[in-house]
């Protein structure tokens, strides 16, 4: 008897792991009438804040929507791979709109066949060289970069010593942080820049950096982060360590933590790094209603956060990160 | 005893081609479940996928059947990867290329065979730090960035030949290698005999070691062969890239049939275990389930197929 059971056991799980497959309500989309046309989203991860408040965003969006088309999400995890294999199986359906917001150039290819194949595609904050896309829907980091550095050098009165914290090295928004910043600082000669390390747009990173710089008895006088994450790294640092409050500029706006350090005075400012899932799911909607959009590039404008304007941003972006 | 012998008989079948059991379910739930997955283009799409997963997963095999492991297999991945993107972009000979990361693969698995059998190290351990050190060194070989700019120089691997990605000819190709190599060399008995038991493989004269350092380097070959796979179709190199493929592999090895213990399995099998792992990705995708969601499905897939290789069978003491 025992091997009976000890064969049924298995049995009977694998029958219920498999039907559950089909009683699974957590899909991603709105699913609600098949005769609509499908607008397809190949998301390139959902982990970070500032990706949080883009999905929330989208899909919000997209509900507005439901009545002219269906919409489904799949997130890749930052995997190139994984995104192309996503986008090659979400063309089965056969949208008639393509979103992607790429991993990196890797999804070229497929995104390339689903236009090929007549899918109007749109790319968000991420782009790829060529031209079979239709759209570009994204913010614009090196105009972000240069009212940062616009804003500090009239806080310091165009004198002083700033440390830039770094992202990812290599990573296209960082050259374009850093870009933008660097050549609106060229009005202020009498400011200089201290390039600090890549603390990979991470706040522990960020931190271990500060603390090691104060460490080192540089003199300076504020910090410009290449997002807000790193800036609350640099402001726990400093606080921590008792060193004299200096002005922290980020870049993101997309927590309502760092809202709330610029309320608190504890950082300046920051600078809203907008989310393209809106403006896109618009696109898209216009499309199936035969307009197409007039450009294939929609640059989105930013928004400067101080603690002058902190209430009122919180109340115009209720879908911030926690 | 005698009455319960139907049901022995039945279980080691059903342990046997369980992967196919669940292949099996699968399409029957998937003709239920979406119109869109018996359709031609779903089917080349998912060949096309199978290509990189099942090449690991038959690298694998080799490795499990001794009785070990290879958690690196993602890292060694990436770090082949980004050599090869970074000789592409340099315009090096592709053949030159493709064989200059098949001898790193071979070497770097001889190495952690090495390891495993000669200092006696357990390859939990060992391929744990393999993982670490090599996502490192791809990283730093890269640069910390995305190798890219070298366009289409590997397309051949995707395009069709006979209806089918070169891709897969690939994956068939090695697989029957691999069986071949199983069931009919004497690398491939001592293989299995390594793994049924290490003490008797001993005293009957098996040469452990070079047994152990040939079965990791089989898996290095494989992961290479990936690598050029992943390659050609991300058209990049990138030192993130294969982050828990090791696990996929596993899987695809554990539900074709094998044992985590050793011993048991083949590579038919596990090329079954790997296209039902596509396919479940590929229906759950098709169902637009959360991709978070399938991950927790793999997982109890993996459970459910580890713990029916276990019944009835030997335990580690």
């Amino acid at each position: 008897m025992k091997n009976l059971r000890s064969y049924i056991v298995p049995s009977v799980l694998a029958v219920f792991a498999l039907s559950g497959c089909g009683s699974d309500k957590s899909t991603t989309g709105t699913a609600d009438n098949p005769n609509l046309p499908l607008v397809a989203f190949a998301q390139a991860n959902s982990q970070d804040p500032w990706r949080q408040v883009f999905d929330k965003d989208i899909k919000q969006a997209a509900d507005k929507h439901s009545s002219e088309f269906q919409f489904t999400e799949q997130e890749a995890g930052d995997d190139p791979k994984k995104q192309i294999d996503e986008i090659e199986t979400l063309m089965v359906k056969k949208p008639k709109v393509l979103l992607v917001s790429p991993v990196t150039e890797a999804s070229q290819k497929a995104i390339e066949d689903a236009h090929d194949a007549g899918a109007y595609v749109i790319l968000l904050d991420r782009s790829i060289p060529g031209n079979k896309w239709d759209v570009y829907v994204g913010g614009d980091n090196y105009t972000i970069g240069k009212m940062a550095a616009e804003f500090m050098g009239k806080k310091l009165n165009g004198k002083g010593i700033i440390l830039m914290i770094r992202g990812i090295a290599d990573a296209i928004p960082t050259k374009e942080r850093a870009g933008g910043f660097m050549d609106a600082m060229k009005q202020f000669p009498e400011i200089s820049v201290i390039q600090g390390d890549d603390c990979g747009y991470q706040r522990a990173k960020a931190q271990t950096f500060m603390e090691n710089f104060l460490q080192s008895k540089k003199p300076f006088d504020a910090v410009y982060a290449h997002n807000d994450e790193m800036a609350i790294g640099a402001y726990l640092a400093m606080s921590q360590a008792n060193a004299p409050a200096k002005m922290i500029v980020g870049i993101d706006g997309c927590q309502k933590e760092v809202v709330k350090d610029i309320k608190d005075g504890k950082i300046a400012a920051t600078f809203r790094y907008p989310q393209p899932g809106a403006p896109a799911i618009d696109i898209a909607a216009d499309y199936l209603k035969g307009k197409k959009h007039p450009s294939n590039k929609v640059l989105l404008p930013t928004e400067m956060v101080t603690k002058d304007n902190a209430e009122k941003y919180l109340q115009e972006h209720p879908n911030l990160a926690d | 005893m005698a009455e319960a012998r139907p049901w022995n008989t039945a279980l080691r079948l059903l342990q046997r081609y369980q992967g196919l059991a669940g292949l099996a379910l699968l399409f029957i739930a998937a003709h239920f479940l979406s119109s869109d997955f018996f359709v031609a283009q779903n089917w080349v799409n998912i060949l096309k996928q199978l290509a990189i997963p099942g090449v690991l997963a038959i690298g694998m095999t080799f490795v499990v059947l001794t009785g070990g492991i290879d958690l690196s297999v993602g890292s060694h991945l990436a770090l082949l990867n980004v050599i090869l993107a970074t000789w592409a972009k340099h315009n090096a000979n592709i053949w030159l290329s493709c064989g200059y990361v098949i001898l790193w693969g071979v070497l770097i698995g001889a190495f952690l065979g090495w390891l495993v059998g000669r200092l006696r190290m357990q390859p939990f351990i060992v391929t744990l730090g393999a993982m670490v050190t090599l996502r490192g060194i791809a990283y730093v070989y890269s640069d910390r960035s995305i190798v890219s700019g070298f366009g289409d120089r590997f397309d051949a691997f995707e395009k069709p030949f006979l209806g089918l990605p070169i891709s897969g000819w690939i994956l068939i190709a090695l697989t029957l290698a691999a069986g071949l190599i199983l069931s009919k060399t004497v690398l491939g008995r001592r293989i299995y005999a390594l793994g049924g038991s290490e003490t008797a493989s001993t005293y009957s004269g098996v040469p452990v070691n070079r047994v152990r350092i040939a079965a990791y380097a089989m898996n290095g070959l494989c992961v290479a062969v990936a690598a050029i796979l992943f390659t050609a179709r991300s058209s990049s190199g990138t030192p993130s890239a294969g982050l828990g493929y090791e696990l996929d592999a596993i899987a695809a090895v554990v539900v074709g049939g094998a044992s985590l213990f050793g011993g048991v399995g083949d590579a038919f099998g596990t090329l079954v275990g790997a296209l039902f792992i596509v396919c479940v990705n590929n229906l759950l995708q098709l169902r637009s389930v959360d991709t978070n969601i399938a991950q927790a499905w793999k997982g109890v897939i993996i459970l459910l197929a580890v713990y029916m290789q276990t019944i009835g069978r030997k335990q580690p003491t």
